[in-house]
């Protein structure tokens, strides 16, 4: 099989000063990203640990990093570019002990359908067939600039670094889409049509302190697609008007079951929940309790480390979610809702346990719990009710403070507000329930 | 002006920094948005992309300095 570095080594060789990659700091040629690449993996190539655990920092370092890992034959670990150094040190000590199959290529690390963080194991054919997957269902061509906004070792933007490469298209790196301006420069500057991914929260910041220029630059966008958190029915309609003529899509995938599904809601059916039917190397199937059970070749090998966890997600060949949808007459997916605690925010899914148990061991805290609260942009945002213990005071910013001294920015709550109890049940569990908005 | 808004400002964006004179560069687009909805929503402004530029959001005065503005261009 082809890996993703053979098609970049093809391209660098017959298309060498074609532009594989952007950004504000300048651009890279296939040319240039080969040797670089090649220069790369050579220096890992001395290091002896089989596996690279990197921050994915949002330049052509990273990229290069990856492919350059891949190239060397290592097991390539992004994480969160801000992750704290503790953090970074379990991953470093849970990776260095675990058994890790020969065939595996990348380790993702994510909330995972159970809510504890796992390292999601991935192999190439996994990347080739979720490029593949891309490039038939929505289309990925050489003459695009695919602009990449969000973090790199999400899967929502690293998998797009694939088919772009296999496609040899150009790929823009941005850091957010804070500057609204600079983005809509970026669509307009670039020499043909662009395509991006952004999850929903950004479409809504972009529809909401963007939709003037949005509008201005319709033409110029060939394709955009949102997933990894429920989009509401009024922006797709919103984006529909103001994007008549480009392709809109709403994808269903995780980094467990890798890209399975995706529908163009900008092709006369725009209806919210609407994932469309599994693309060209997947398969889905609902089980008889409503949940979405997967198959095919952009399946995970599995969670680092965690046979059980593994086990209880992955056998007979599928996998087996917590998202609850069902198959409509066309063989579309309409997706329902995920059960559990799990809290989507922006597209990252967070465990609320994880959050509480690290604010719980701040001295000032008597308990606490982690609550969905609805938000204008993101939808949902984590409020953190807090109980003070006696004698003690403590102030918001200080709990937010420690709070991203340990652990991944996305996962420290917006929202804090101190109360006398938190809710229980009558055994003695966080009653999330009675904290859930109406 | 300038509490009241830092006042607002804090309490949604609790790890943001407000003294600081390199603002924008702390703010990541969620930070952004935000700003921009509550104070145009408080002082029933228009902000929009445009008005997010690192000039704007360098600091709270400048902040302040941007509501001000677009309250004269309003009257």
């Amino acid at each position: 099989m082809k890996k993703l570095e053979d098609y970049l080594c093809d391209y660098a060789h017959f298309s060498p000063q074609k532009i594989a990659l952007k950004s504000a700091e300048g651009a890279l040629t296939y040319h240039d990203l080969w040797t670089a690449v090649c220069e790369r993996a050579t220096e890992l190539l001395l290091e002896q640990s089989s596996v690279y655990v990197t921050r994915a920092k949002q330049g052509f370092d990273f990229v290069i990093d990856y492919l350059a890992a891949h190239k060397a034959g290592k097991v390539i670990i992004p994480l969160e570019k801000d992750l704290p150094d503790e953090r970074f040190q379990e991953i470093i000590t849970l990776t260095a002990h675990a058994n890790i199959p020969d065939v595996v290529s990348d380790i993702l690390f994510t909330t995972g359908t159970t809510g504890k963080q796992k390292g999601t194991m991935i192999t190439q054919t996994v990347i080739i067939s979720d490029a593949e997957n891309l490039i038939d269902a929505q289309g990925f061509t050489s003459d695009i600039t695919f602009i990449i906004t969000g973090p790199l070792n999400h899967i929502g933007s690293l998998s797009k670094i694939w088919p772009s490469i296999i496609v040899g298209a150009t790929i823009y790196i941005m850091d957010g889409i804070k500057d609204l301006n600079a983005f809509f420069t970026t669509v307009k500057n670039a020499p043909n049509k662009v395509a991006t991914f952004q999850v929903p929260a950004s479409l809504r910041m972009i529809l909401q302190l963007g939709e003037k220029q949005l509008k201005d630059c319709a033409d110029k966008f060939d394709f955009i697609e949102t997933g990894a958190a429920p989009i509401s029915q009024a922006d797709m309609e919103i984006m529909c008007k103001l994007l008549p003529n480009t392709r809109l899509y709403n994808t269903y995938a995780s980094t467990e079951t890798g890209i399975i599904a995706t529908h163009n809601f900008n092709d006369g059916y725009c209806v919210a929940g609407c994932l469309g039917k599994p693309m060209k190397h997947s398969a889905i199937k609902i089980d008889d309790n409503g949940y979405i059970v997967c198959k095919g070749k952009t399946l995970m090998v599995g969670y680092c480390g965690d046979e059980d966890e593994t086990n209880k997600v992955l056998h007979d060949n599928k996998l087996f979610t917590k998202d609850t949808g069902h198959l409509d007459e066309e063989g579309r997916l309409q997706l329902i809702g995920r059960e559990g605690d799990i809290i989507n925010v922006g597209g990252f899914k967070i465990n609320p346990v994880e959050v509480e148990d690290i604010a719980k061991s701040m001295p000032e805290i008597a308990d606490c719990i982690c609550i969905p609260s609805p938000h204008p942009v993101l939808g949902t945002v984590l409020r953190l009710l807090y109980v003070v213990k006696e004698y003690h005071s403590v102030e918001k910013k200080a709990i937010a403070k420690y709070l991203a001294s340990k652990l991944e920015s996305y996962k420290v709550p917006q929202l804090y507000t101190q109360i006398e109890k938190v809710k229980r049940t009558y055994n003695g569990k966080l009653n999330r329930k009675a904290y859930l908005p109406e | 002006m300038k509490d009241h808004i830092r006042t607002l400002l804090e309490d949604l964006l609790p790890l943001v920094d407000f003294n600081s004179d390199f603002l924008f560069a702390e703010l990541d687009s969620l930070g952004v948005t935000t700003i921009l909805m509550v104070l145009s929503q408080e002082y029933g402004i228009e902000l929009e992309a445009k008005d997010a530029t690192p000039k704007n959001l360098r600091s709270l005065d400048s902040i302040v300095e941007m509501v001000n503005r677009k309250i004269s261009e309003k009257k």
